[in-house]
This record gives C-alpha cells, sequence and structure tokens, in this order.
C-alpha cells in the first residue's frame, strides 16, 4: 500500500504545442516541456516574448489543448478548465456589466453557493485586497490597478488551489505593480506555508520574478531552458535583492535574455536607460 | 403608518418625475428649437404663395390633426374601417410592436448564435445577407399574394426587416466580444448556459439594443408602406385614402400624427437603453 503523500501538484509530461500560421507555415510554440510543480510552490516562468510561457500557462488552464504530451493536476490528467485553477489574464478580464461585488462572486454562483455565503466570501477577498469600499462600483469607474486587484479577488474566492497569473502586472505602472505584488503575495501566505495555493506567474521582468518566486523556470524558443530555485526569505527588501545569491541569479536570467553585460543586447539597453 | 408610506413614495415618484421632466427640457438643444421654428416660418412663408390644395398652412394641419384623431367619418367613406386617426394608429403601433418583437427575437438569436457556431454562420449569413442586399419593399406584393389584405402580410414584411438588421448587429456585437470574458467565465467553472447567460447576452445588449432603435424607426415607415399597398386599415389605409381624396391637409396631419409617435416610442427606447446598459459607457 501506498502510503506517501503525493505533493506534486503540477505535472508536465513531454508537452508540446504547435501553431498553424495563416501562411501555412507549423510553429512550434512549446516543445518537449516536462515540469513538476509541488503544492504550494511559487513558481515564476520567464523569458523572451515568444518563448511560449504564455501558451503553456494557457494549456494548463484548460484553454488550450497540448498537441502532444499530458498534463496532470492533483494527479488528475486534465481536459478543458476547471474551477481549481483560477487564472488572471493580462488583459482586464473584469466583466463590465457586473458590479464588483458580483464579479468576485461570479465562479461561487456558477456552482450554486448560496447568496449570502457567497456574499460573504467575497466581502472578505475584497476586503483582503483593499476594495470593501468600491465593492457597488462599476467596472469602469476603477482604475487598472484596480481591476487587477479585482481579478486576483475573484479567483482566491473561487477557491481554486492552483492559480495561474499570465503576465497579470505587465501593462501597470511601476508603484501599482509593486503594491499588487505584495497583495498577491499576502494573500498566498495568509494562512501559513501549509495552506499556500500553488502558483504559475508568467512574467518578462526579472525583478519581478526574484520578488516573488521559490522557483524560476527560464524559456527560449519554446523550450525549458533553466530550472532556478530562490531561497531568499520573504519579505524580500531592496537588501535581499543584493544578496550574493540573488545577484548570481539575476545574472544567470539576463544572461538568458542575451542581456548579459558587455553584449550588444545590453550594451543597447544602457544606452536607452541612460538616455542616450 | 402604511397610508404615510405610501403617500412619501408617492411623493417621491412624482419629484422624480418632475425632476426627470426638467433634465428632459434642459437637454433641449436651443438650436433644435430654432430649426423647427425656421422650418414652420419657411413653410407659412410659402403658403402665401401657394394654393392650399398644394400646400396647407402649419395651423391647418395642426388643427387638422385634433380634428380627425379622435373623430374622422369622411374616412368611412374611403373604405377604412376605423373613422379616427387613433385607431389606426394604434392599428399600426400594434402591428410595429408585434413585428419588432418577432423579428428582433429571429434576428438576435441567429446573429448570436451564428457568431459562435461555424455551420449556423455558413447557413444563415447567405440568407441574410441577400436579404439585407434587396430592397425589402419588393416582397411585399409577394406577401399579399400569400397572406392577403390583413395583418399579416405587413407585419412579415417588418418582421423580416427588422430581422436582417439585428441579425448584423448581434453578429457583430459577438463578434467583437474580446474572447478575455469568455475565457475568464470558463476558468471560474462556468457552464456553457451560463456563459451564454452572463457574458454573451449582457456584454451585446447595448450594441443589440442600439440596433433595436435603428430598426424601430425604420419599421413605423415600412409598416405604413406596407399598409399603403394594401390593408383595411391603418396609418398606411388613411393615407391612401385620402391621397384618394387630394386631401394634402388630412395627409400631412396624418404623416405629423405617424411621425410625433415614432418620435415619442424612440424616445422611450432611448430612455430603456440607458437603463438597460448602465455599466456602459458607451450607451450613456
Amino acid at each position: 500500500m501506498n502510503t506517501r503523500v503525493d505533493s506534486r501538484m503540477i505535472e508536465l509530461v513531454h508537452v508540446n504545442r504547435s501553431f498553424k500560421r495563416a501562411d501555412g507555415q507549423t510553429v512550434k510554440a512549446v516543445q518537449d516541456v516536462s515540469v513538476v510543480v509541488e503544492e504550494g510552490e511559487f513558481v515564476c516562468l520567464v523569458g523572451p516574448s515568444g518563448c511560449g510561457k504564455s501558451t503553456l500557462l494557457q494549456m494548463v488552464a484548460g484553454l488550450l489543448e497540448p498537441s502532444d504530451g499530458g498534463i496532470a493536476v492533483a494527479g488528475k490528467e486534465i481536459s478543458g478548465p476547471g474551477r481549481e485553477r483560477g487564472m488572471v489574464f493580462q488583459k482586464d478580464s473584469v466583466f463590465p456589466w457586473m458590479r464588483v461585488i458580483d464579479n468576485v462572486e461570479y465562479g461561487l454562483k456558477c456552482r450554486g453557493v448560496a447568496a449570502a455565503q457567497r456574499r460573504d466570501i467575497a466581502r472578505t477577498y475584497l476586503a483582503r485586497v483593499g476594495l470593501a469600499h468600491v465593492e457597488r462600483a462599476w467596472p469602469r469607474e476603477l482604475s487598472g490597478g484596480m481591476l487587477k486587484r479585482v481579478a486576483i479577488a475573484t479567483v482566491f474566492a473561487n477557491g481554486g488551489r492552483v492559480l495561474l497569473l499570465d503576465e497579470p502586472f505587465g501593462a501597470l505602472d511601476y508603484v501599482t505593480r509593486r503594491q499588487l505584488q505584495s497583495v498577491l503575495l499576502n494573500l498566498w501566505d495568509e494562512g501559513g506555508s501549509a495552506a499556500r495555493r500553488t502558483i504559475l506567474f508568467v512574467t518578462h521582468d526579472v525583478d519581478e520574478a526574484l520578488a516573488l518566486a521559490d522557483r524560476i523556470l527560464v524559456f527560449h524558443s519554446g523550450r525549458q531552458v533553466d530550472d532556478l530555485a530562490v531561497t531568499a526569505e520573504r519579505p524580500r527588501t531592496v537588501d535581499s535583492l543584493l544578496l550574493p545569491d540573488m545577484v548570481a541569479i539575476k545574472r544567470k536570467l539576463l544572461a538568458h535574455l542575451g542581456l548579459e553585460e558587455g553584449s550588444a543586447a545590453s550594451r543597447i539597453a544602457a544606452s536607452h536607460e541612460a538616455g542616450v | 403608518m402604511s397610508l404615510t408610506a405610501r403617500s412619501k413614495t408617492q411623493s417621491d415618484l412624482s419629484g422624480s418625475l418632475f425632476s426627470r421632466l426638467k433634465t428632459m427640457l434642459a437637454a433641449l438643444d436651443p438650436f433644435q428649437i430654432a430649426g423647427v421654428i425656421l422650418f414652420v416660418a419657411i413653410w407659412q412663408s410659402l403658403t402665401l404663395r401657394l394654393p392650399a390644395i398644394i400646400l396647407p398652412t402649419p395651423l391647418g394641419v395642426v388643427e387638422r390633426l385634433f380634428a380627425d384623431f379622435l373623430s374622422a367619418p369622411a374616412l368611412s367613406y374611403y373604405g377604412v374601417s376605423e373613422a379616427n386617426l387613433y385607431g389606426n394608429l394604434i392599428y399600426t403601433a400594434e402591428n410595429v410592436a408585434v413585428a419588432v418583437i418577432a423579428g428582433s427575437v429571429i434576428g438576435i438569436l441567429t446573429g448570436l448564435l451564428s457568431a459562435r457556431f461555424g455551420l449556423m454562420r455558413a447557413i444563415v449569413d447567405p440568407i441574410m445577407m441577400t436579404a439585407g442586399t434587396v430592397p425589402i419593399l419588393v416582397a411585399a406584393p409577394f406577401l399579399l399574394i400569400w397572406f392577403g389584405v390583413g395583418r399579416a402580410s405587413a407585419v412579415c414584411l417588418v418582421v423580416f426587416y427588422v430581422a436582417v438588421i439585428l441579425y448584423v448587429f448581434a453578429q457583430r456585437a459577438a463578434t467583437n466580444l474580446d474572447p478575455v470574458y469568455e475565457e475568464s467565465a470558463r476558468t471560474l467553472g462556468a457552464t456553457p448556459r451560463q456563459m451564454v447567460r452572463d457574458i454573451l447576452v449582457p456584454a451585446t445588449v447595448p450594441e443589440i439594443l442600439g440596433g433595436l432603435r435603428i430598426a424601430l424607426a425604420g419599421a413605423w415607415g415600412l409598416e405604413a408602406i406596407a399598409e399603403l399597398l394594401g390593408s383595411q386599415s391603418g396609418v398606411g389605409k388613411v393615407l391612401e385614402a385620402l391621397a384618394g381624396a387630394t386631401d394634402p391637409q388630412g395627409i400631412m396631419a396624418t404623416l405629423l400624427a405617424l411621425g410625433l409617435t415614432a418620435i415619442i416610442v424612440d424616445a422611450l427606447a432611448a430612455l430603456a437603453v440607458s437603463r438597460a446598459a448602465s455599466w456602459s459607457a458607451s450607451a450613456r
């Protein structure tokens, strides 16, 4: 009898995905990716645009099917989306025709949770993301950062054990992005390490990955090219980003992105930063 | 106590009605008023040079409208079954209401479905597009053969017209809807049925209601023309009878009555649109 508690939450086995472009050519977006993510892990997927990281996330969400290979979540092969896998999109996905609180409740409503109960849950999470005061507002009355808070509250309220975030803060300004990173981390960590949900977080921002992740998976041209553990304590301050380990990881990431010091790309980037 | 409560809500109601009237009056554009005055002035000055049999005076037309509204015995002489304007207006309005409801149900359903199901689109698109390019009025004699001079043939024509317009609006609204909303609903656990009810329908409502107002405006004219071609009552039948009697004053009074009715209905529809789509900035 097998009594071992399996802690594998997400398992990708030789996953491939190709697309047919309009001109008839086949593009291999994801090539032979095998990944195991433990329960409660916060994993960032990093890579240049077009590296396949978003495609991979869409497949875990069940919105895209792999051309080949298998994906299992909590030991079960997935087919299509499921509420145990919540998704936050880069675009604003908050329904403009529902008030904020109705948006947060929507997943619960879909599976018939009683009105009073789902309202309580929604209020709890709206308060956690700092939006208790706008529960009756229409989404068009909110800023981009507030809409992302609503989206985060919605997936947490829906109770999925796996959360998939596809460049959720990519379109936000620096200050808002930093605020939302800590909102997300606090929600993730609120019940202690045993209650943590498993998170896959796609980003192209190296510093964001360093601030959030337990583990960073690096992708290039559809393949996984590196798997880096980030062991620094949370909350990660400006100082923790200067620890030798962190600097080493950042160097590796920049190298993967073609931005290693002295390279042509980094010289161009540097001259842009200097305002030349 | 319940009495005081009732009187309070009543005063609230009349208060909100009054304030709404005030906002409606405030919304009246002074240039629009000036435009109407200018139009009437030109009309009046033309009547000074033209005989009344060609161009009746504005005042004469308004007087005629009031006179004929409740009773116009001459109409029965010409074979109109209702010898007044309001009865014929109601007849026309009923037909428009039935046709707009039936036409929009057909148009919206097929439009939304064709936006989501390729097979549906492949089947319905050619039919609707052909129907949309042919001037719908040419079908009128044909429908008269099928349905006779009753309500059915006029209603059928308007149903056709409304369905084509709403098909295009509903299809476009559903096609333009950002897929992120449906993807998000799916990941939250919505069933296909819930997705239609909670995402597709509410998201497309503002655009569809915009189409409905356009269809409604055209429906009045088309219904009147259909009645003109063959009917026992209705505004179109009245116009036909008055034309036979060479009565331009009566014709203009009837047209004025039809136009005013259409404007009032459109204003009500606009109010309903802004209510139903209060979430959307574009519908306000």
